[in-house]
């Protein structure tokens, strides 16, 4: 067997006795690819809609059984309360084999341990796109088949991204990504010693077995390929009793993280109205000339009396639900006004031929920011057959009035950046206030390779003097589709309930758009 | 963009009577119009696509509805100075095919009262005969939505609105709703009954020997129903 075959395996636990000394009964369990999260994400954009910063990459190399996973999980235990965290695997990206290969590999008879097993541009690739603040899809690769599977797994919003594997300090244009290289040291007979151990306890195999396997592969790569890339290291640190190591690091990427949160603070998106006017140009179905992002639905009677019952605090909650399933329907009835259609013929039953249009979209996709876009969810349905709806959680801060990404659930046609070029996607959102969570909900997008102009927000109140001037002004192609404009946006306080163990009340601050319809979640759900 | 956009299909709506309202004809619509028109789209698509235009013609109608001024408070404290609906309506569907806008019609209504009307071609006279009516008893004092899909000759729409009228609804309070028109059905239709307003979503080019609307959808009772 190759040596990655162990290294790979989940079910097993690196901690296993021989393994450093830290306390195994840790919370944060960090297997390979993962995301660790102790936190929400906050906005790592600024003012103008751009990424402020990649994230914080981390090589780590070593010899098979050198203990990089195992630095890997003290590094990110050493962080404490940490954001988003990516473990990276090299194991992963081992490329596809051939019949003959996988048979090769079946009798133990294929180098692993040879750089050109590996698919170092797909690694690279997958580095670079979490680095920069886009999604990636991981390949699966299973031991058992030897082979790279069909499904991949998908890793987005890291704001620290570990990547480990015997090779990643091998290849000269990876070794630009990083921002810390550490090489982790162990002797040679020592990570023998706990390979024969791992394999002959845990795999049943001979001792014989296991050193042919080291002597073959193994060992001539290590000296070959591994070692040799410890000079490119900026910090060697030892498989065991490393705690100093790992203090120094961790103390390390803190300022660095520090350092950077502190640089980009002034740019990041302000918290507060900017009172700048707010120009409107009502919706015109006829005229096409009026190239502006914020369309308003033309004010009828109807809608007029529709805003009139939602606006009323006296109204029954079932009639409230009634009229914001039927303004839902509308807004997005004018919302996919915006899609593009081709021309197209067919026939009817009469037997004429007849001229028409059809939608010219790949992928058409609705997504939530959790909870107050729920409510326009009905009208989507009623609009677009069987909608893929993706979803975002995204709360504020109670400290820092800080918006914070807790949840990201997106549709494939997102997940997928060859696919997300293609896709129109309808945002939806209840209202527009200070516009920071509409703001981080368009990053969320961007990151994943949507267009700009093939984003649609779709919300029922638009608060004139919000956020909405510097969300218009940053993504300046995303257009707006709301049902009205209130004048003001005004900061108040609401009481919690929800903290009765410490016996006080908490008071958190809101904003709220007046006249406005109140809390549009809380009267539809509540 | 603006040029792929345009419509294509629609017949000159120069010539339509005043009292005749169309939707506006966006690519959007016309995208609606070709799936439910193509003789291959499946039942449930057609469904769910007529359903949608329904929806519109339905708001459209709506919005030739009074209101009057209404003054509330919001919920944070702020009045609101808005509109409140005003009158009663109802609804009345033509049979067969009209009951199929009725679902689009409660999705915007909800609870709306419907009335039914039965209207077929006399085989002796050739002329459209009522066979059956049941209206809500205070028919008379509401606004009524009549419900149509296909305006080909006017025959039965202009039966109906005798009917109604019978009943003491004048014509001006009667807002007839269909998803496609023939300019000769219109024509008919407006010169019999001025008063009427006529909400459609197409205007297509004519009718053929049958009388059936072209390039029209065929039977929409028949593909809604029962093929």
């Amino acid at each position: 067997m190759s040596d990655v075959f162990q290294d790979e395996s989940p079910d097993v636990s690196l901690d296993g006795g021989n393994f450093g000394s830290l306390p195994t009964s840790t919370t944060i369990h960090a297997l390979k690819n993962t995301v660790l999260k102790s936190h929400g994400r906050p906005p790592w954009y600024g003012e103008d809609g751009q990424p402020i910063s990649d994230a914080f990459v981390i090589g780590i190399a070593g010899g098979s059984a050198s203990g990089k996973t195992h630095v890997a999980r003290q590094i990110v235990q050493s962080l404490g309360s940490i954001p988003t965290v990516v473990i990276l695997s090299q194991d992963s990206f081992y490329k596809r084999h051939t019949p003959e290969e996988v048979a090769l590999a079946m009798e133990n008879k294929m180098d692993f341990d040879h750089p050109d097993a590996l698919d170092m541009p797909m690694f690279t690739q997958c580095l670079m796109d979490l680095k920069k603040c886009r999604q990636t899809n991981v390949p699966v690769y299973s031991f058992q088949e030897h082979q790279r599977l069909d499904e991949t797994q998908y890793l987005y919003g890291a704001t620290i991204v570990i990547a480990e594997g015997i090779m990643t300090l091998q290849d000269p244009a990876l070794r630009g990504v990083y921002d810390l290289k550490i090489f982790v040291q162990a002797d040679s007979d020592l990570m023998l010693a706990r390979r024969i151990r791992r394999d002959v306890k845990e795999r049943g195999r001979s001792v014989e077995g296991v050193l042919d396997q080291y002597l073959r592969y193994v060992k001539p790569a290590y000296d070959n390929f591994v070692l040799p890339t410890s000079r490119y290291a900026d910090i060697i640190v030892p498989g065991s009793d490393n705690h100093i190591a790992i203090e120094l690091i961790s103390t390390h990427v803190r300022r660095q993280l520090r350092e950077r949160a502190r640089r980009f603070r002034p740019k990041i998106v302000s918290r507060r109205p900017t009172g700048l006017p707010l120009p409107v140009e009502l919706w015109s179905n006829s005229s096409e000339q009026t190239p502006s992002n914020l369309i308003v639905l033309p004010q009828t009677p109807q809608l007029k009396g529709i805003y009139t019952i939602l606006r009323d605090e006296a109204t029954a909650k079932q009639d409230f639900i009634f009229f914001v399933d039927r303004l839902a329907t509308l807004l997005i009835e004018a919302a996919v006004e915006l899609l593009p259609f081709r021309p197209r013929s067919i026939e009817t039953p009469c037997g004429v031929e007849a001229p028409g249009k059809e939608l010219d979209a790949v992928c058409v996709c609705g997504v939530t920011i959790l909870r107050s876009g729920g409510p326009l969810e009905r009208g989507l349905q009623r609009v677009i057959n069987d909608v893929l709806l993706g979803s975002l959680l995204v709360q504020t801060d109670l400290v820092t009035s800080e918006p914070l990404l807790l949840h990201v659930m997106l549709p494939v046609c997102i997940r997928d950046r060859t696919k997300a070029k293609n896709t129109w996607v309808f945002l939806l959102d209840a209202q527009i206030g200070t516009a920071a969570s509409a703001f981080m909900a368009i990053r969320v997008l961007l990151d994943h390779g949507i267009l700009q102009d093939h984003i649609v927000f779709v919300t029922f109140l638009v608060a004139g003097d919000g956020g909405i001037s510097a969300l218009r002004w940053a993504f300046p192609e995303v257009r707006i589709v709301a049902g009205a404009v209130d004048a003001h946006l005004r900061e108040c306080w609401v009481e919690d309930d929800t903290d009765e163990s410490e016996g006080q009340i908490r008071r958190r601050k809101v904003w709220v758009i007046e006249p406005g319809m109140g809390q549009i979640g809380d009267r539809y759900y509540l | 963009m603006a040029a792929i956009n345009a419509p294509t299909s629609q017949t000159c709506p120069a010539s339509v009577p005043p009292s005749v309202f169309t939707l506006p004809q966006t690519a959007q619509l016309e995208a609606l119009y070709t799936i439910i028109r193509d003789k291959d789209t499946p039942r449930g698509d057609f469904l769910f696509y007529s359903d949608r235009i329904i929806r519109l013609l339905v708001e459209e109608g709506l919005n030739h509805l009074p209101v009057i001024p209404k003054t509330v408070q919001t919920p944070t404290g702020v009045t609101y100075e808005g509109v409140g609906f005003e009158g009663k309506i109802c609804g009345v569907s033509i049979l067969r095919a009209g009951e199929a806008m009725e679902a689009g019609l409660r999705e915007v209504c909800r609870s709306v009262r419907i009335g039914k009307i039965l209207i077929q071609r006399d085989e002796e006279t050739a002329q459209p005969k009522l066979f059956y009516s049941k209206f809500p008893q205070d028919i008379a004092s509401r606004y009524v939505l009549l419900l149509d899909p296909m305006l080909a000759t006017g025959g039965s729409a202009i039966k109906a609105v005798e009917v109604l009228k019978e009943h003491g609804v004048p014509e001006e309070r009667i807002i007839f709703i269909n998803l496609i028109s023939s300019p000769e059905g219109l024509r008919n239709f407006c010169a019999k009954f001025p008063q009427t307003r006529v909400i459609t979503g197409w205007i297509d080019k004519g009718l053929n020997e049958k009388a059936y609307i072209i390039p029209g959808l065929g039977d929409f009772g028949e593909r809604r129903y029962c093929e």
